[in-house]
């Protein structure tokens, strides 16, 4: 079978810096952290954790009436995402357009769940005995997928990836496999989240994983690899990537912004929530691997780094085991420090991050990060500054999920 | 409320229609209601006058013929059960 490249052509996404890749990234550069306190007080009693929230996302403003009131908020976030990326792209949108070679993977852990969970407060809490009838149409899992290729005339595969904090990479992943394998020719892949629901929320607090508000404000709550971490941050948002087989991209005069070259994944199928080193390399071999590199080859890590005691030593570790003698000269950066955790949509977050990383020339740093937990040393950690001009040219973006999902990312800096 | 301002007030918040556009003679066509838009618009008819359409209601061309379907169900149908007002 005849092997495509895939080239990024689009890059979109939904965070507090607004609906733009190109500035939230500049955020990163500065190393600036949209972790705030968020409370949500509704009955039985409030709930608080430090969280991101995009709170100017205005749907109807992006998408129009019709549509903003038609969908979920993880949806309106996935659309405003994937507009941007195919703007990018330099794609136009048309009314009733079919484009059978293209179409859609998305990623997310939760759906349209913030959907159902006002359903549900407003039969058990208001007393309403009926729901809305949109409630199916806007709830169902593939809610996103769907409403981006109605929107974009994607006929071709239109699928959802859930498969906890690794469904974006995933979708991705999947997504560059249908251009490699020539089933496809772009596909709109990412994911999108809302996970600040406030039974969502409940139950992260249950699971006691959640950051606690940091003595310096909640701004520094996530910090990864450091001694004194105390979990994660849930935030919201989405971004997209527009995948492109490489030689259409180039037939139609595409910006070329990065190569997917590499795509593995596989199952710790070993525990719930305790992630496996040998899942975790196999994972990033496989990767590897499938982009024709090895691990000699690889320049930068962003990390899954979620900032959780047990997952970041685990994490090192794995590099560690992966690049051998090597690990000290490999930078390492885990981005969720600012940006939060997106759940289902962190491994869009994270690749849009990465492939721009090596766009620039620029690494990302992980915020919080002025003193490294001995058990997380012995990787090139990037702190208080980006690392610029290092010449970065292959990159994996890690997604080790809940279930023992693990999904990683090869990326190459754009070359002809 | 009177039929039309409840359907005028609903096609303005969901699809941002102008309220003048919509008269009795306004096909659902032109106002671009297809089949799971009507099901909302019988919903909200439902929740607003308390009666429940048939499933097998026919359906209308134009805004006066829904306007019809809601009085005859007013004027025989059974009411359903008040509930408690949407939160927004």
């Amino acid at each position: 079978m005849r092997r495509h490249r895939v080239a990024i052509t689009g890059l979109g996404a939904v965070t507090p810096a607004g609906v733009s890749g190109d500035d939230f990234f500049a955020r990163l550069l500065a190393g600036e952290s949209f972790i705030r306190l968020h409370t949500v007080d509704e009955p039985p009693g409030p709930v608080a954790q430090p969280a991101v929230r995009c709170d100017a996302f205005d749907a109807s403003a992006l998408l129009g009436r019709p549509l903003a009131s038609a969908t979920d908020r993880s949806v309106q976030m996935a659309l405003a995402a994937c507009f941007e990326a195919w703007q990018q792209a330099g794609l136009t949108r048309e009314e009733r357009a079919v484009r059978p070679d293209f179409g859609v993977a998305w990623g997310s852990a939760l759906g349209s769940s913030s959907t159902f969970e006002r359903g549900y407060k407003e039969m058990w809490q208001n007393g309403r005995e009926r729901l809305p009838p949109m409630s199916v149409v806007m709830g169902m899992s593939n809610a996103a997928a769907s409403q981006i290729s109605i929107q974009l005339g994607l006929a071709n595969a239109s699928l959802t990836y859930v498969a906890a904090c690794a469904s974006a990479a995933s979708a991705i992943g999947e997504g560059y496999r249908r251009i490699r394998d020539g089933e496809a020719t772009l596909m709109v892949t990412g994911g999108g989240d809302v996970p600040l629901g406030y039974a969502t929320m409940k139950a992260w607090e249950a699971l006691r994983v959640i950051a606690l508000a940091d003595a310096d404000g909640a701004p520094a709550s996530c910090r990864p690899f450091h001694p004194g971490r105390s979990g994660l941050v849930l935030g919201e948002g989405a971004a997209t990537l527009i995948l492109e087989e490489w030689e259409h991209a180039v037939a139609r005069g595409a910006t070329i912004l990065g190569e997917l070259a590499g795509y593995g994944t596989c199952s710790d199928a070993s525990h719930l929530v305790r992630p496996d080193p040998a899942g975790q390399v196999r994972a990033m071999r496989l990767a590897l691997a499938d982009a024709g590199l090895s691990p000699d080859d690889v320049d930068y890590v962003n990390a899954h780094g979620t900032s959780t005691i047990e997952g970041d030593a685990i994490e090192i570790a794995s590099l560690r085991e992966l690049f051998g003698e090597r690990a000290g000269e490999v930078a390492v950066s885990a981005t969720k420090s600012m940006h939060g955790h997106l759940m289902g949509a962190a491994g869009a977050i994270e690749a849009v991050a990465t492939v721009l990383a090596l766009q620039q020339d620029a690494l990302p740093p992980t915020a919080n990060l002025d003193t490294i937990d001995p058990a997380c040393a012995g990787v090139r950690h990037i702190v208080d500054a980006p690392l610029v001009g290092s010449g970065a040219r292959v990159a994996l973006s890690n997604s080790f999920a809940f279930g023992g999902c693990n999904a990683v990312l090869a990326f190459r800096k754009a070359e002809a | 409320m009177d039929i039309l301002t409840v359907i005028r007030n609903f096609l303005h918040d969901r699809l941002g229609v102008d309220p003048a556009r919509i008269t009795p003679d306004t096909t659902l066509a032109e106002l671009e209601i297809d089949s799971l838009m009507l099901v909302e618009l019988i919903f909200e008819c439902e929740e607003k006058f308390k009666v429940a359409f048939d499933r097998d209601t026919r359906t209308p061309a134009n805004i006066g013929e829904l306007i019809a379907i809601v009085e005859e169900f007013l004027a025989t149908a059974k009411p359903v059960k008040a509930e408690a007002p949407a939160q927004e």
